[in-house]
């Protein structure tokens, strides 16, 4: 039998402490950069939306081509006489929009309602992202439709219950602008709805975004805080050299006279560097460096929220914190992702009466591509979550395939091992961004 | 009449010669060099870079960047430091399939194709 028959309590228990992480996930990956820069998909993903390492340069470098600044300019010049008007104004020549939609398929033979093949999951993104000249960059990510276990509004994110005041509209996952190297300093500003720079890969920067880490994407008790939920705030960050990226922030919290703070530092070992840069290579020797990389990073986050009273003023304050450590390591056509976080929430419940939590969360994920260009990736990924209510671990292997750069189909199955029993879940997507 | 159309068919076979390693053949993805002029070693590259280079791209992006000295991507100088530092990406992409001594004979090709190319 597909699964080891449990009461239909464990289930919902073990749907509603998979739930959160079967938001939507939005996408860097966005066709708008491939019509700027006239380029393949390829250039910045593996199998989109997981990032390569040009394209987390691209990310870093405030979506601005890595090298360009000068070059484009005179370029566009030379050979587009007709374009001045975007050179002088600082215009796209492009309309910078992007449609991403995505397709689900659940099994679930133990499914608590008796549908256990649902079809009914999907959702349609719509995305921005750009530059002006290259002074500022821009990105948005607006959910224009979603049903079913994605439907975004209908779960307790962070975006709809601690940043955004009662009549307005959650499904703004992201808008922000980077003001890059400020004032003619290294420091890149970023004002508006992100996601702080807290781990190394943006919850979309995966080969299956659904679900995402649990390492950065758990919440504990009621609080709705995860490290990868959008919020309301400003980040300065900056590359020191070459290879060290450093980030720190302020999230703006409604109904308290208090913001969240936070930090990142991350580190890389050979192969491109964060700028984009190719390493030095020998083309007459071998060295392992030749094609191993090794990114370390760390982060932590200090915040405060609460339960909103009618008047929307946060009550029952609950402080947290996240500390976190993560490497990303790449060989070749191997990739190995590890992520761990720990947390300490002082009323997570938001009682009068406090209960503090301890959490721990980890994940590990091993993808191999295959393909040339890649277009395969099988993947193998493990996680464990303690967030104060017994320990949950889920084991997934999947795989994706890509026929064409802008289509993925993927299918996957996870296993869960939780206090409450055991549960399997089968789940196939086909996603695509035009 | 005669001596005078003579005289420009020389020129005109001359000035061939002088660019034969630029010798373009076809257009847009089906863009080809006429490697009847290149030097044996450089044909041998040539073969290599025609097979390996197109499972990701069309060899126009890097014709394109040789006749002009310009990356037509990244608008950056397409120069002698620029053929090495692509054949390192292209050696480190994971699906690129082309092993050191592969991607070292396309940068000897390209630079050689550059060095045609200012002649």
């Amino acid at each position: 039998m597909f699964l080891k028959k449990n009461t239909v309590a464990v289930m919902f228990l073990l749907g509603v402490s998979c739930a959160p992480l079967l938001a939507p996930g939005t996408a860097n990956a966005i066709p708008a950069f491939s019509r700027q820069h006239k380029t393949e998909c390829s250039t910045c993903h593996t199998v989109y939306p997981e990032l390569n390492e040009f394209g987390d340069a691209f990310l870093k470098n405030g979506y601005v081509y890595p090298h360009k600044k000068d070059a484009a300019k005179g370029a566009a010049k030379a050979a587009e006489p007709g374009n001045e008007w975007s050179i002088i104004s600082g215009l796209p020549q492009q309309i910078p929009l992007s449609l991403t939609a995505s397709a689900d398929l659940a099994y679930d033979e133990d499914a608590v309602d008796g549908n256990k093949l649902d079809l009914s999951t999907r959702s349609i993104t719509l995305q921005a992202g750009g530059s002006f000249r290259d002074l500022f960059g821009f990105f948005a990510t607006y959910n224009l439709y979603s049903q079913g276990m994605q439907r975004a509004s209908s779960l307790t994110n962070p975006a709809n219950n601690t940043n955004v005041p009662p009549s307005n509209d959650p499904d703004l996952d992201e808008l922000f602008l980077v003001w890059r190297q400020a004032l003619g300093s290294p420091v890149n500003v970023k004002v508006g709805r992100f996601e702080p720079k807290l781990s190394l890969w943006k919850k979309s920067n995966r080969i299956l975004p659904v679900p995402s880490y649990a390492s950065t994407t758990y919440r504990v008790g009621a609080s709705p805080f995860s490290s990868d939920a959008t919020e309301d705030g400003v980040e300065l960050n900056a590359l020191l050299g070459n290879r060290l990226f450093v980030a720190g922030g302020v999230v703006d919290r409604n109904g308290q006279d208090r913001e969240d703070g936070y930090g990142h530092i991350s580190l890389k070992i050979g192969g491109t560097d964060f700028k984009g840069q190719e390493p030095e290579v020998d083309l007459e020797k071998d060295s392992l460096w030749d094609y191993l990389s090794v990114t370390l990073g760390a982060f932590g986050y200090w915040g405060q929220n609460g339960e909103f009273n009618a008047n929307g003023v946060a009550q029952n304050l609950n402080s947290f914190r996240r500390i976190g450590a993560e490497a990303d390591i790449l060989y070749q056509r191997l990739h190995l992702k590890g992520s761990g976080s720990f947390g300490r929430d002082s009323n997570p419940e938001f009682g009068v009466f406090k209960a503090p939590v301890d959490s721990k969360a980890y994940t590990l994920e091993a993808e191999y591509y295959l393909g040339a260009p890649v277009n395969v990736v099988p993947l193998f990924r493990y996680e464990y979550v303690n967030a104060g209510d017994g320990t949950i671990k889920r084991l997934t292997p999947a795989i994706a395939y890509a026929p064409l750069q802008n289509v993925r189909m993927s299918l996957e199955y996870t296993h869960s091992i939780a206090p409450e029993g055991t549960g399997n879940i089968a789940f196939a997507s086909i996603a695509f961004s035009m | 009449m005669k001596k005078l159309l003579v005289t420009m068919l020389l020129v005109a076979a001359t000035a061939a010669t002088a660019h034969a390693g630029l010798r373009v053949v076809g257009k847009g993805d089906a863009m080809r060099l006429d490697p009847s002029g290149f030097p044996p070693a450089m044909k041998a590259n040539y073969e290599i870079m025609r097979v390996k280079c197109v499972k990701c791209h069309t060899l126009e992006r890097t014709i394109v960047a040789i006749q002009t000295g310009v990356a037509p991507i990244s608008g950056q100088p397409f120069d002698r430091n620029a053929t090495k530092a692509y054949g390192i990406k292209m050696l480190r992409k994971p699906d690129s399939n082309m092993n050191k001594a592969e991607v070292k004979a396309s940068v000897d090709l390209m630079n050689y194709l550059l060095s045609e190319a200012e002649k």
